[in-house]
């Protein structure tokens, strides 16, 4: 038989296992929607570029694209682990801090060229939000982001802006969903 | 009095129980991400998976995903149950009803 001490060292051991199942599931899960989200930034910024006049509309059908690209994640997610990942309180989350986004760029009165630093910094906030809970590599990756979108914002001049977001924001995003895999 | 499981305690099955048992029933790890998350090497890792198959506690299946092949190591019934009970046993042990 063994004492307490040892045994209180085994339910750590234990609890530490536990923590990392449930971490690995979370960056299972999420890889998969930042490598979505990567190639979606990437082709955003882009059309933005090119298109820069219908700018809006990409973003609203990215954002629509997204939604459906989540519940495809959450069915995949759900059909391998059995494990129900998102469900209609993630989608009104996501909403939220959507129409918390609107809310702030109506009254901000905010240019083109502050709403493509802002949408990436708030966006990844929340990132590092979820770092603080779940697992250091939305801390990095929402920090390593910002930092880079700020660097842009501040150095890059006119709509070359759009540019360097797709190369960082999509590109930082989809990095980080490959290193999410292997983590 | 309960006992604890000769089988389970040994510390690496310990981990890979405790893993196997985070997840729902009926769903299990691929090998290379059980290695991952016991931080055990290949030979080890094997060695006591096979332990706990031969007791019943595991079930391994192996597949082929494209030209792969691909382990999963699931827990089964009896091994919740064995990994409950000795969870319980622990617990009792460090509030000081046993030891």
């Amino acid at each position: 038989m063994i004492d307490s001490k040892q045994a209180a060292d085994a339910m750590a051991d234990i609890d530490d296992t536990v923590r990392r199942v449930r971490q690995s599931l979370i960056y299972q899960v999420s890889s998969l929607a930042l490598l979505m989200w990567g190639v979606l930034a990437f082709v955003g910024n882009i059309a933005g570029w090119l298109w820069p006049r219908y700018g809006l509309y990409f973003w609203i059908s990215i954002y629509t694209v997204s939604i459906v690209g989540f519940l495809a994640i959450g069915a995949y997610h759900r059909s391998r682990n059995r494990i129900r990942v998102f469900d209609i309180r993630y989608l009104l989350t996501f909403l939220l801090i959507v129409a918390f986004g609107i809310f702030v760029c109506y009254f901000g009165h905010f240019t083109p060229r502050q709403q493509t630093a802002f949408w990436p910094i708030y966006i990844m906030l929340f990132y590092m939000m979820a770092g603080v809970w779940f697992g250091y590599a939305f801390l990095v990756i929402g920090a390593t982001i910002i930092a880079l979108t700020l660097i842009g914002y501040f150095y890059i001049p006119g709509i070359s802006l759009l540019l360097w977001m797709a190369v960082v924001n999509g590109g930082g995003l989809t990095l980080g969903g490959l290193w999410m895999r292997r983590s | 009095m309960a006992e604890l499981d000769d089988i389970i305690h040994q510390p690496l099955r310990l981990k890979i129980m405790a893993a196997l048992n985070a997840l729902p029933a009926g769903v299990g790890l691929e090998f290379a991400r059980l290695k991952k998350l016991t931080g055990a090497t290949d030979g080890n890792l094997g060695a006591h998976i096979e332990t706990l198959a031969k007791a019943g506690y595991v079930q391994v299946d192996k597949a082929f995903v494209g030209k792969k092949p691909q382990t999963t190591v699931t827990a089964t019934a009896a091994g919740r149950g064995a990994f409950a009970r000795h969870v319980a046993t622990l617990q009792e042990i460090i509030a000081g009803k046993q030891g």
